[in-house]
């Protein structure tokens, strides 16, 4: 039995405390080897792949070394400028919207009143039920010949004539992005929620005997409480929607002519659609970056939470 | 849970708020719960009847019945799905449990740096790996197994799980296991009595994680798995209803089966999982 | 037909060549000038010469075989294959079941091992698979997917004579299917091209001739029109959606009518260097396309999104009037209509009361349509899983690709790749049963295949819709977006 619990500093070489500690890495060597089985491989093969050209002629054994030849085609290519604004269109307003409708409504879920739980329990549906289906039901909704939608803005005058989302190159995006905000906001919800009951009751209380306004309660006391919850909230959203494929890939695969075409779909569509899968693996490793990038921010964000829950 | 004052007032703003934001919760819901009602004739009408005249549960005879093809082959997908989020979500409580844990209390070299590369998973896109993996699986002769995907699927739930348990063994105080240490309990003994059950809601939340994770994968479903009787929801849903001839209230009569599982368990539990949240994440 | 068969001269094809084609019924114009060649009068392939020639013979399969790979032989192979679905006619599972109880009866000791795999999802799975070396033994594959296997060299050469039968019993628009580089990848199942279909009830609404079609893709863009002025209904069923095989069957037949194409696969002798895509044929029909849709407005707003699938709802809603589609439509749509109830069903057997077939209009150029169809192939042993079992798979391919199976698999929808099938008793059953059949088999000599080259995927799955998106989401104009399908063609053939 080792005595991890019991710290006591031996000052010691890496090797030796490695040692002293071996059997505490067989607590985490289930977790860490699906890890590895599972992201190491790829993420080596991906790199490597993505030097090399893939066109659909060749088999895969006869590959040309193409040196940095794909990340050029890619970073040079028309494509890519457009993806990339839709990409950051869909991620940035997704996540704020999903994370402001989450935040509204924790704040008004965070009293006490009769069907709290049931009102609670009803808005979290639309995060638990699968991806695919959301997308069905969307599609049904919008469809520009018998949808529903179309259906009710005509009876209400607001529009007249087919209402036309999905095959419209300008509303096909914000389309798309009120469905994975509908997917989304719940979870929004529950995490801010959750950081809502830490709020101590006192502070708010002492504000309210100073005289503050809710507003001005909200802005200066819950606020401060809720940053290091908003924060992770954001970074899970924003990277989750970086890399969502099933809404966009089933609703509209990318189209019309490429108007909800992100990053993801377009690495799905290189990679199977045309394969070319050197190329393919050279825009993973682009996204790969800005990912490094967010996940940088992702751990320090949780390192700082990590810290304020040790301290308390 | 704290005590809020009942005085603090709604706002109409609050009101209205809620309201609108519930009718944009539910309404995609009930519309297909309406259109799994039609005929699938009735549902190309146009203006759509908001009522269905003539609702029938034809759509669901068919889905739910063995003594037909289209039954028995969505029966099928629907208990591949079962045991696919099953084994998944009990492999992974058995293995993020032991990890959160050591993370918590093991000050072992390394540790943050593990820590952290767990968390790190949920960066890369799936879609990104499906060929590397495949190529892998098939290495290890899984193509066309339930163990390829079983595997795949532990390692989204982790990162989550892990980081939520070991917020809740940080919360417990490491006096209350030394104490049972005392008295004659051995480590796992104390971990199993003491341990285990203060972090319950988070292993409950978890687990609901994993399983709804599991539940709704697709892209990776698609790939791994050839065999039309292995097939999970769905895929099989993509299978059934898009090839040859678009039935929408079938789709939307599948599509409300496979929500009820996963969203009964959800409301059931929910409390679980606000409370791992608030414990395990976001707590101070 | 006249002006199109007189333009054709005789030419010889690299690797098709070589087939002479001797049978009379062989015929084919823009397909296969091989039929010139071999003095074939490609006009006798009518409708009633069809029925002329059916119900002559009962070819035993097992005995054929038989002298390929013994009865008694014993062995295993994984077979992948696109069969009958969800939605697939009740007789078309049916003749699957009896496929499988004779296969059986007659190779009792064969293990096979089937997959029945959804058309949408099959590509991307065998290309995994075979970059992974997990591909079946056995694929039957749509027509149009065999090249890019083939070019990589994930095949196992098959012709028709591996398996005990003749070359030119066998299409010549088919076998340049499976053809690639002076060699043989593969024998074809069945054949068929898509009809016009229309529904006389809106037609007579609108004030049209209720019994005839269009005759050129002019007057479809007209009819189209009116028909939407005058009832308010969908005119033409047109689809764009990009990566479905749904688009370039439906567009294609125009741009190659109108003179255009995607390579030069419409050309007397196909070089497949060739660019055709910004062509003025092929810009005259992305402009009806445009006309239809933009300018009109006259086909189903969702055109974007839709493949033919999501057009079947509408058109059996009385909502929309043509469309292009395969000469199973007509058997689908009356058992869609069949198992309506109520009111429904009155309405819906209306619908296919009033349905019609003809042949797919004409363009400026001629008449022109796609030589669809499925071939078998053998995966290359190094990227099969596990051992490739070689007489297992032949004896497979052979049972399959014979006169009665080639017939009755492709009973509902198709038609035998063996062209022996339709001497059979079971093709005149078929002539006998199933309504128009004559008249979807009468196309076949307009077919033209799509260029067996590896890049045929991408250029008829992508590049071709997203020209017609570009054109008519008015994100380019139409001379715009063939310009930039040019050049995407253009670079993908330069091994981009």
């Amino acid at each position: 039995m080792n005595s991890s619990t019991g710290r006591k500093p031996t000052p010691r070489g890496l090797f030796g405390r490695i040692a002293d500690h071996r059997l505490d890495y067989l607590y985490i060597l289930p977790a860490i080897g699906v890890m590895l089985l599972v992201i190491a491989y790829p993420i080596y093969y991906t790199f490597y792949l993505s030097f090399f050209r893939t066109p659909p002629s060749l088999a895969m054994s006869d590959k040309v070394f193409n040196g940095i030849g794909n990340y050029i085609t890619i970073l040079t290519s028309e494509s890519f400028h457009e993806v990339t604004i839709n990409t950051v269109v869909w991620t940035v307003w997704s996540t704020f919207f999903a994370t402001a409708l989450g935040l509204g409504a924790a704040l008004v879920l965070n009293r006490q009143f009769a069907g709290r739980g049931v009102l609670r329990g009803l808005l979290l549906i639309p995060y638990v039920i699968s991806a695919v289906a959301a997308s069905y039901i969307w599609r049904w909704i919008y469809h520009s010949d018998f949808g529903v939608l179309g259906a009710i803005l005509n009876r209400l005058g607001i529009i007249d004539g087919k209402l036309n989302l999905l095959d419209n190159v300008n509303l096909v995006l914000p389309s798309l992005i009120v469905v994975n905000v509908w997917k989304e906001f719940p979870f929004a919800m529950i995490m801010i929620l959750a950081g809502l009951q830490t709020v101590p009751d006192q502070l708010l209380k002492a504000a309210r005997v100073d005289g503050a306004g809710a507003f001005h309660r909200f802005l200066h006391v819950t606020l401060p409480h809720l940053k290091g919850v908003m924060v992770i909230t954001v970074l899970l959203l924003f990277v989750a929607n970086l890399n969502h494929f099933t809404i966009p890939w089933i609703m509209t695969g990318g189209g019309p002519a490429g108007a909800s075409d992100i990053w993801i779909t377009q690495i799905y569509q290189i990679a199977f659609g045309r394969i070319r899968f050197g190329l393919a693996s050279a825009y993973s490793v682009i996204l790969f970056a800005v990912m490094v990038v967010i996940g940088y921010f992702y751990v320090r964000a949780l390192t700082g939470n990590d810290d304020v829950r040790r301290r308390g | 849970m704290s005590r809020r004052s009942y005085n603090a007032g709604w706002s109409l703003t609050g009101w209205v708020f809620l309201i609108l934001l519930l009718i944009f919760a539910v309404a995609p819901m009930l519309w297909m719960l309406i259109t799994s009602f039609k005929s699938q004739f009735a549902a190309l009408k146009y203006p759509p009847e908001f009522i269905p005249s003539n609702p029938n549960l034809e759509q669901y005879e068919r889905l739910l019945s063995p003594k037909n093809e289209v039954g028995r082959q969505f029966l099928r997908y629907m208990a591949n799905s079962i045991w696919v989020s099953t084994a998944t979500t009990i492999l992974g409580v058995a293995v993020a449990v032991p990890a959160a844990y050591a993370f918590a209390r093991f000050r072992f070299p390394g540790r943050q740096a593990l820590f952290f590369s767990v968390l790190f998973r949920n960066m890369f896109p799936a879609v990104v790996f499906l060929m590397p993996l495949f190529i892998m699986m098939r290495w290890m002769g899984l193509v066309n197994t339930y163990s390829s995907l079983i595997i795949t699927y532990l390692t989204f739930g982790l990162p989550l799980s892990i980081w939520l348990l070991k917020g809740f063994y940080d919360n417990i105080p490491i006096e209350l296991e030394q104490a049972a240490r005392i008295d004659g309990c051995t480590r796992f003994q104390a971990f199993y009595l003491i341990v285990m059950p203060l972090s319950a809601p988070g292993i409950i939340a978890t687990a609901i994680y994993s399983f709804i994770t599991a539940w709704n994968e697709y892209v990776y479903a698609l790939t791994f798995l050839n065999d039309d009787q292995k097939l999970t929801l769905p895929v099989g849903l993509q299978r059934f209803f898009t090839e040859y001839a678009t039935n929408w209230p079938g789709l939307m009569a599948a599509s409300f089966i496979m929500s009820v599982p996963v969203v009964v368990m959800f409301l059931i539990l929910q409390k679980y999982f606000v409370r791992a949240l608030t414990e395990g994440a976001v707590k101070a | 037909m006249f002006a199109l068969i007189s333009a054709r001269k005789g030419r010889t094809l690299g690797g098709v060549g070589a087939l002479l084609v001797s049978s009379a019924m062989l015929v084919a114009g823009p397909v296969s000038a091989q039929g010139s060649d071999t003095g074939v009068d490609p006009e006798t392939w009518t409708p009633e010469y069809v029925r002329s020639i059916a119900g002559q013979t009962e070819p035993n399969t097992a005995e054929e075989c038989s002298q390929v790979v013994p009865l008694d032989y014993s062995g295993s192979v994984d077979y992948w294959y696109v069969g009958p679905n969800e939605a697939s006619p009740e007789l078309e599972h049916k003749m699957y079941d009896d496929f499988w109880a004779a296969w059986e009866e007659t190779y009792p000791n064969i293990e096979v091992n089937a997959q029945n795999l959804g058309y949408n999802d099959m590509l991307n799975k065998l290309r995994t698979a075979a970059l992974g070396n997990a591909a079946p033994g056995v694929a039957r594959l749509p027509i149009l997917w065999g090249s890019e296997f083939a070019a990589k060299g994930q095949l196992s050469e098959l012709s028709p004579e591996d398996v005990g039968y003749k070359t030119e019993n066998f299409w010549p628009g088919a076998m340049k299917s499976v053809t690639q580089n002076n060699k043989v990848w593969g024998i074809p199942t069945n054949n068929e091209t898509m009809a016009f279909i229309w529904n006389a009830g809106i037609f007579e609404e609108a004030g049209l001739d209720p019994e005839k079609a269009p005759d050129t893709w002019a007057e479809v863009v007209e009819y189209s029109k009116q028909i939407n002025e005058k009832t308010g209904k969908a005119g033409y069923g047109l689809v764009a959606r990009v990566n479905a095989g749904n688009t370039p069957f439906r567009f294609m037949p125009m741009a190659w009518g109108e003179g255009g194409g995607a390579l030069d696969e419409a050309s007397d002798s196909p070089s497949y260097q060739e660019v055709w895509v910004n062509n003025d044929g092929t810009r005259r029909a992305v402009q009806n396309y445009y006309d239809m849709y933009v300018r009109d407005k006259s086909v189903p707003v969702s055109a974007l999104t839709n493949t033919q699938t999501e057009n079947q709802d509408p058109f059996l809603a009385n909502q929309l009037a043509m469309v292009i589609a395969h000469p199973s439509e007509y058997a689908t749509m009356l058992d869609r209509a069949n198992k309506a109830t109520g009111d429904d069903k009155a309405a819906a057997m209306q619908v296919v009361d009033n349905m019609r077939y003809g042949m797919i209009p004409r363009g400026e150029d001629r008449r022109a349509v796609v030589f669809g169809g499925s071939n078998v192939h053998i995966f290359n042993p190094d990227n099969v899983d596990g051992d490739l079992d070689m007489e297992a798979a032949k004896a497979l391919v052979c049972f399959m690709t014979g006169p009665e199976w080639s017939t009755k698999l492709a009973w509902v929808s198709s038609n035998p790749g063996n062209t022996r099938g339709f001497e059979t008793v079971w093709m005149k059953e078929r002539l006998d049963t199933i309504k128009f059949l004559d008249v979807s088999t009468s196309m076949l000599p307009s077919g033209i295949p799509f260029p067996p080259v590896a890049e045929s995927p991408e250029i008829m799955n992508i590049i071709i819709p997203e020209m017609l998106q570009n054109a008519l989401t008015e994100k380019m104009t139409v001379e715009e977006a063939a310009a930039d399908a040019e050049k995407k063609v253009n670079a993908l053939l330069n091994g981009m």
